[in-house]
Parts: C-alpha cells; structure tokens; sequence
C-alpha cells in the first residue's frame, strides 16, 4: 500500500473508522469471556456498515433523493411537504407503511407470501460484508469477495419468484416468469465483463483490486470501458429498474410479483429495490471507479466519506436512466442480452486476456503501457458497440421521424418505394 | 423424442380499473403465454344515456351534454352539434364568430393531442416524464380556455349561431405568446422520443393496420391518415371556414402506432399555424346570431360531422318542430376505431396489446355517452 | 366540399345497380328493401362511380309505428355523401339483415342499434348488447320505454317531453 495516511492510531481519530471499532474490541477482548468479542465484531460491522452508511442513504438518498430528482427531470418538484424540502419524507412513508394492514388474498400462500421479503432483505443486508469503506474498514476481507457478492445478488430473484407465485394472481405469476427470465439472462453479460477486471488484477479480493487501482493511478473504467457498460445495463436489469422494469411493470400488469402485497411487507420490497441498487452502485464503484481512492485524495479526506460520496454519483446515473427512457418488452430485453451484450462481454474478454498476456510478457508488467490499452480499449469499445449493432441489422438512417405531408385530401397514398424498407 | 409442452390459453382481465387503459374501459385478452389470441372488449361502464335525455331538453340544453362526452376535447363537441343544428335550421353564423370557433377548435386539438401523446408515452413506459411534459404544455392551453368561456374542461362555449361570448382583451396576447414557444416544445419531445431507440422497437410495427382494412373498419382520424390515407375533413368538407387557411395534413407509411404518434405530432404543429393565420385574420363583427330561446327547427333531419381530434366525430339530429329533437345521436370516433382491436391486438404480446390500446386514444365517455 | 347526394340520385344509382331495391324516396334519402339491402350496398360499395367505400354512421330512430335504420356512408375518392334508410315492417319483433359482410364499421353500430332499440341484425356474427348488460330490461331508446321503475316520469315537469308522454300519439313521420 501505498499511500501513507495521516490517520493515526488513536481511537478517537474518525478518519479511519477501524480505530474506533479495534479499540471497542480490544477492550471487550480484555473484560469479556472468550468469544464474546467475535459476536461483538460481527455487531459492530453490521451496525457500522449497514445502519450507519447504508440506511440512511437509502432512505434519504434512495426514498428521497430519487423521488425529487425524477420530480425535477419531469419539470415538477418532488415531494417538498413533509419537513423542509420533503427531507422528513422516508421517515412518513415508513411510518405510514408500519401502520398500514398488511392484506393477505385467501387462496394465497401464506407461508411463502411471509418468507418472500424475509429472503428478499437477507441478501441486501449480507452483501455490504464484502464492501470496502476504506483501507481497514472492510467488515470480512475474504480473498473470494466478487464471487460472494455474485452468488448473493442471485439470491433476490429467488425471492421474487416466490413473491409472485405466492400470489395466486395472475398479474403476480407474469411479473414473477418474467424476473426470472431476464434474471437469468442478464446474469451471463455481468459475470463476463466482470471476469475481464478479474484477468487484469489477478484477484477476486474487492481491497486488492482498489489496491491495484491505487498502485496503477488508472481506474479500471477507463481500462475497460466495455466491461463497465456492460456492468451497468446488466446490473440495472438484475435490479429491475427502468428501462428493464418489466417484472413490475405499473402500466401493463400492474406492479406485477408485488400486487397483492401491502404494508411493510411492500414496503421493504421497495426499500430493498433501493438497497440493492446501492449496493450494486456500490460494487461497480469499488471495482471500477476507485472504490474509497481519489488519486491520492484519501490522505485528508475520510475514504469513507469518498466512497459515499461515489456511491451517490453511481446511484445517479440510475435515477437519470429511469426519468428518461421507455421500457422494453420482454423479448427485445432477452433478445438484446443474448444477441447483443453476450457476444460484447465475450470480445471483451479476447481483448483483456491479449492484452494481459502482452503486458506481463513484452512488457514486463510496466506501468505506462496500461494507459495504452485504456486507449486502445476505449476505441476498441465504441468500434466494437456501433459495428456489432450494424451487424444485427441496426440502420438508424431509415427511420422517418417525420410523417408524409400532403395538401389534397383524397384516398390512399401509397408509399413510395424509394425509400428502402423501414427497420 | 419429448412430446411437446402443454400450456393453455388463459384469460386476463385488462380493466377497467388500471394505470393505462383510459378510463373505465376493459379488455378481455386471451393470452397464451406472452401471446394474446383473442381480444374482446367490454365497456358500458360509463353509460349516461346522453341520447334519450337530450330528447327531453332543449336544443341549447343539450349543448353541455356534449362536453361531457368526449370530455379531453369539448370544444369540438360542442362544434359538431352546433352546426348539425344550424345545418337543420338553416341558421347562418358570421365570419367573427366561425374565426373563433376555428381558434378554439385548433387549440382543443392541442390540448387533446397532448394528452392522448403523453397517455401513449406511458403506456409505453417512459416514466412519466413525457405526460409530465405534455400536461405543462396543456395547462397554457387551459388556462385560455378558463380565460374565455369559464372552464377548463367542459367548456361549453359554442353556441347555435355562434360562440357564447366575445373573447376577452387578453386572450390575443396570450395566445400568440403560446403559439410562439410552442412549436420549440414540440421540437423537444419529438427530440426526446421519435429518435429514441427505445420508443422505436416499443411501436414500430406494433399494430399494423393495412389501408383497406382502415377504410372498411369506418376507422377516422389519425388511426386513417396513420395507414396512409389522406382523408381530413377539415380539408374534404370544410365547415367554419376552414377553406381559408392553408395546412398541410399529416400522412403515415404503414400504419402501425409509431405513425399515429409522428400524425399527432404534426397535426399539432399544423393547429399552431392555423390558429396564427386565425388569429392574423380575425375579422370584427358580431360573435354570434340571435337564435330564439326555444329553437323550433323545421321538419327534417341533419348530419354534421368535425374533424375532431379523434376522428369523424358526427351528429345525426332529427327534428319534429318540437323545441327538443327527436332523435340525437352522436357517431363516437373513439367506439368505431375500436372496430379493429381484434386486428391489432392478436398475435402480439400483452405489452403491445398495451401499447395498441394506447394509439387509438380512446375516450370512454364517447365511447358510452 | 362533400357533394351530397338527393334522394333520387341515390335511388336511381340503386336501381341501376340492383333493380327493385329501392322502396321509396324522398328528398334527401332513398329508402331500400330488407330483402335486397346486403346485395345493394356491396354493389354501390364496388361500383365505380358512387364508389361508397366508407361507412360514416349507422343509427336507428323510432318513429312510433316502425323503426328505422339510417347508413350515411361516402367515399373518399369521389368525395360525395349519401344517405341510405331501411325501415323494419313491424314493432314488436323488427328484424333486419346486417350489412357487416358489406363494411366491418358497421359490426359495432350495429350492436349499439340493437343494444338501444331491440333491432335484430340477422347475419351479425356476434350480436350482444355492447353499452348494458345482458338481462337489462328493455330497450332504451324506444319511445315507449319508461326509464324507472315503478312508473315514474323521467325529467322534470317543466321540460318539453311531458307532453309526448301522456299517451302515445301515433305520428306517422311522412314528407
């Protein structure tokens, strides 16, 4: 590692969070009975990873946040009632579903309809283990972190499934077929474009590869651009979010696997929509933009306050995605996975192991000539994003946007076969 | 060899209370899988029996009975019956006031389009964004209407032999101050959307109706001029003097639902250059002629149709020189474009059944009177 | 502007077309035969010259002792409007043939004619009650047709229709 911090040792000094957390332990370790002190590790990391970093900014940035920016970006303000500029409205809206009935159908499954959102929170808490906040301030540093992080975000899909089939409505059994159709498909393009970073680094650790990124002073986004769009469209199909909201679709099938559900049970399936898409943010940050680093920023600014503060801006770029663009149907969305990102995420892969396999021989694993490839991989993206699409017969130019214009009202008016055929 | 997997159609419910069907209208899709088969629709929910009660009002009574029938686009309305009733009694209207039924005509088409665009929009999935935008647009339009006849909705402002009143002293600056920032908006959400290749793959080739089908099917409006044939009657029948102006009328290619979004995206630019030649040219005078309090009608009957912005919106008015008609019907647009939802709808999936439902831009009130 | 066509125009068109589809005329409308009425409208719909290929409106109106049905159906090419009726032989049980085969506008309207006025359309693929229900008790639009039950008057006594509802005066709609 490289960078000396200014952070010392002291308990007190909150620029390195571990200081307070190893100075609990330590004392605990000293007056407690053998293995209290694992139970109070386990505490601490949930109660400093999760409900003091992830909480609030899922409901404030995630509730709140998104709400007023989509408010904005359709010309209206979000919700500005409750608490000056709204910011008392995560609170309400939890309160509000605390209180509310939770209705079960009477030829629904109870059990299942019970353990669905249990299984659906399970995985969003679990997941912030392997996330680094800064140099010490990981919670389980295992040396398999990206291959924890996959198999955990499988398990929501899961739980969705059993939302839906729970429901005995048939709206809910659509949503639920369709999470796990395009689950299934979009889990492919993600695990390859993240198998590229894992060529490049060596290592599956979540810290070694925010150390690799340190070491190289080049964000694994600029390395490998393809990976990383790759990443994002997967991930916000996995997350469901718009433009790939299908499963819950509000205009054709009605909130589709959360119909019948009401309450708090709704409640934290909406909560942990949020979570996860801030732990997704939060793992595409770590892995290609950085994590806690901002080239060398880290020694007077807490890495953790970077790392947030990153997490938000990824967590934008969601929002900004879903105000703007229309949804897809189901089989453009299976056809775009299969036909389109796939075969990307594969030349991706070509092209990182050539290159890995150039550096350490020619090269010698040299520093410099890892801003080559970032070049060249950045064209080699856009080449290989337009000329893939004109394969699969993309021809923008052929559209009319614009309708025929005529003068004379009469009868029909043929279409002129000049034009070529349409798309 | 595996014997094929068994799956049976099953029917779902679309209505009448949902997010995107508009209003309480509902559709019974049979769907096998993601495909639907078969596609039935059931309204009725929205019957208010307009025409046997307009059998017991008079002539000017009935005239907000026609508001609320199509109530996205009541100028219109009240347009049609005016001159269905005019054509029966052989009333004349002077040049000032049929200036200001073509203003209000067109901005209505406005208001109107801009619903019907956002609604589809969302039905396609943009969430909310482009209804947001649209309504902002509307509400300038509104609020003209609430600047001269008193309501934004229901408007009630034609009258037989005119308009009801003369329009106030700020209604000309207003308007021309929307009709100049106006066709930037539409610049806008034609930027927004009909390049946008998500839009695109949503309605391109999404319930494609054939020209001959259109015709035979009595379809009107842009579900007609979205298949290519170029039919307005602002432009075959002209009415109000719309022979005065000159505006080019919007023609698709092949009639699926991306060429009845790129129709309603243009007739709005064509209003906005009517309304401004309406507006250059608008005439002094009397707004209206005086009709007596109960119009007795001679002996006959009447058909009278506008270019609403659904469609051929008709009135059939019978008269019995009583001071009520004998018979009024009212030819909805919004019902008879329903005539090909079995067409459109089969062999798609659910989403474009949505998406489809959304082209036609239904009313239900016109739908049930 | 749409030319519209007199009541002779129209019936001599028929006739030409089909010979003795025409019941009787009057000034603006041509009254046709039930019996011939499928055949005539293909024929003016194929015809090159009235070329009636749209189907405006299709209505039906009550007139007491017989019940109507009026088709305002023009074409786009030519431009021109006629107006077509077909007048039922009886009240209790009217009967007319369905002219769907001819436009397929027509399947809807003629749904709410029946819907409204009990008219039967014989050759209608599928003729329900489109704007009420199934067992809705009567037909609506009838002039005999009481709305609530228990014999209350609809509207107020002050309109215009009391007058007609006080017995039913037998009118014959004649030109």
């Amino acid at each position: 590692m490289r960078v000396q911090f200014l952070a010392t040792d002291n308990w007190y000094d909150l620029r390195d969070l571990s200081n307070l957390s190893s100075a609990i332990l330590d004392g605990l370790d000293k007056i407690a009975p053998q293995g209290v002190v694992y139970v109070a590790a386990a505490l601490i990391g949930f109660v400093a990873a999760f409900l003091i970093f992830v909480l609030p900014s899922q409901l404030f940035v995630g509730v709140l946040g998104e709400r007023k920016l989509i408010g904005r970006i359709q010309s209206r303000y979000g919700p500005n009632r409750v608490g000056p500029y709204g910011v008392l409205q995560p609170i309400a809206d939890a309160l509000k579903l605390l209180t509310k009935e939770s209705l079960t159908p009477v030829a629904a499954d109870r059990l299942v309809m019970y353990m669905a959102p249990v299984l659906f929170v399970m995985p969003a808490v679990l997941m912030w283990a392997v996330i680094p906040f800064g140099p010490n301030m990981i919670f389980a540093d295992i040396p398999v972190a990206l291959v924890y992080f996959l198999a955990i975000s499988s398990l929501p899909v899961l739980a969705s499934f059993m939302a839906g089939w729970s429901h005995n409505n048939k709206y809910s059994l659509f949503g639920a077929m369709r999470i796990v159709a395009m689950a299934i498909s979009y889990e492919i393009p993600l695990v390859l474009s993240l198998l590229g970073v894992v060529v490049l680094t060596e290592t599956l650790s979540l810290q070694e590869m925010v150390f690799w990124q340190d070491r190289f002073d080049i964000w694994l986004f600029a390395v490998q651009p393809l990976a990383m769009i790759i990443y994002f469209i997967a991930v916000s199909a996995e997350l469901n979010r718009t433009p790939t909201d299908i499963a819950e679709a509000e205009s054709e099938i009605v909130a589709g696997y959360l119909t019948e559900y009401s309450g708090m049970k709704w409640g934290l399936f909406y909560g942990m929509d949020i979570g996860y898409a801030l732990g997704a943010a939060a793992f595409g940050v770590t892995v290609f933009f950085g994590g806690w680093t901002l080239f060398g920023l880290e020694e007077w600014v807490p890495a953790w306050m970077i790392f947030v503060v990153k997490v938000w801006a990824f967590y934008f770029l969601f929002i900004w995605t879903r105000g703007t663009l229309p949804r897809l149907r189901i089989d453009q969305l299976m056809s775009f996975a299969w036909k389109y990102m796939l075969p990307l995420a594969l030349f991706n892969l070509l092209i990182i192991c050539t290159e890995r396999i150039l550096w350490t021989d020619a090269f010698d694993g040299d520093k410099p000539f890892i801003y080559l490839f970032a070049i060249a991989n950045i064209i080699f993206a856009g080449l290989l994003i337009l000329g893939w699409a004109r394969l699969l017969g993309y021809r923008p130019e052929r559209t009319q946007t614009r309708p025929r214009m005529v003068q004379e009202a009469g009868g029909y008016v043929p279409v002129a076969p000049a034009r070529g055929e349409g798309r | 060899m595996t014997s094929p997997i068994k799956s049976e159609p099953f029917v779902i419910n679309i209505g009448p209370q949902h997010p995107s069907t508009h209003g309480v209208f509902r559709m019974k899709v049979t769907v096998d899988g993601e495909q639907v088969v078969d596609a039935e629709m059931v309204i009725g929910y929205l019957h208010r029996s307009m025409e046997k009660l307009a059998e017991e009002r008079t002539y000017t009574q009935n005239i907000p009975f026609t508001d609320r029938t199509d109530y996205l686009s009541s100028m219109s309305n009240n347009l049609g019956y005016c001159l269905a009733v005019e054509k029966l009694a052989g009333i004349d209207v002077p040049e000032r006031g049929q200036a200001i039924r073509v203003i209000m005509a067109e901005l209505q088409r406005i208001a109107s389009h801009f619903m019907a665009l956002g609604a589809f929009t969302n039905d396609t999935g943009a969430w909310q964004t482009p209804v947001m935008w649209c309504l902002r647009e509307r509400e300038k339009v509104l609020d003209l209407f609430e600047m001269t006849s008193g309501a934004r909705l229901t408007c009630n402002y034609m009258r037989i032999g005119g308009v009801a009143f003369d329009i106030p002293k700020d209604f000309e600056p207003a308007t021309r101050k929307l009709i100049k920032t106006l066709p930037g908006f539409i610049d806008e959400l034609e930027g927004l959307l009909s390049g946008n290749e998500i839009f695109l793959a949503r309605t391109k080739n999404v319930a494609v109706i054939p020209p001959d089908l259109a015709v035979n099917a009595s379809l009107a409006g842009p579900m007609l001029r979205g298949s290519g044939i170029a039919w307005d009657l602002r432009k075959a029948d002209p009415y109000c003097g719309y022979e005065k102006y000159d505006f080019a009328i919007p023609i698709g290619y092949q009639g699926d639902s991306y060429d009845r979004f790129i129709v309603r995206v243009e007739e709005l630019r064509q209003s906005v250059k009517i309304i401004e030649q309406a507006l250059d040219g608008l005439p002094g005078g009397p707004h209206s002629t005086q009709v007596p309090l109960a119009l007795r009608p001679p002996k006959g009957e009447a058909y009278a149709r506008v270019e609403g912005p659904r469609g051929e919106l008709g009135y059939y008015v019978v008269s019995d020189e009583g001071p009520s008609p004998y018979r009024f019907h009212i030819r909805p647009p919004s019902l008879i474009n329903l005539s090909v939802l079995k067409e459109m709808t089969v062999g798609g999936s659910v989403a474009d059944a949505i998406v489809a439902l959304g082209s036609v831009d239904i009313v239900v009130g016109e739908i049930d009177r | 502007m749409t030319r519209e066509w007199s009541g002779e125009e129209l019936a001599a068109a028929a006739e030409r077309l089909v010979p003795g589809s025409v019941a009787r005329i009057t000034s603006n409308a041509c009254y046709l035969k039930p019996e011939t009425l499928v055949q005539t409208f293909t024929a003016l719909r194929d015809d090159a010259e009235t070329d009636f290929k749209y189907l405006a409106n299709l209505c039906g109106s009550d007139y007491w002792d017989r019940f109507e049905v009026v088709y305002h159906i023009h074409s786009f090419d030519k431009n021109q409007i006629g107006l077509f009726k077909c007048e039922t032989a009886e009240r209790d049980e009217p009967v007319l043939p369905s002219v769907v085969p001819v436009w397929h506008g027509a399947w809807i309207q003629e749904n709410e004619t029946y819907d409204m006025f009990g008219i039967r359309f014989e050759g209608h693929p599928n003729l329900v009650r489109m704007l009420l229900w199934d067992g809705f008790p009567g037909w609506p639009l009838r002039k005999d047709w009481l709305s609530m039950p228990g014999g209350l008057q609809p509207g107020l006594n002050e309109f215009t229709g009391v007058a007609r509802r006080q017995e039913p005066p037998v009118r014959r709609y004649e030109e």
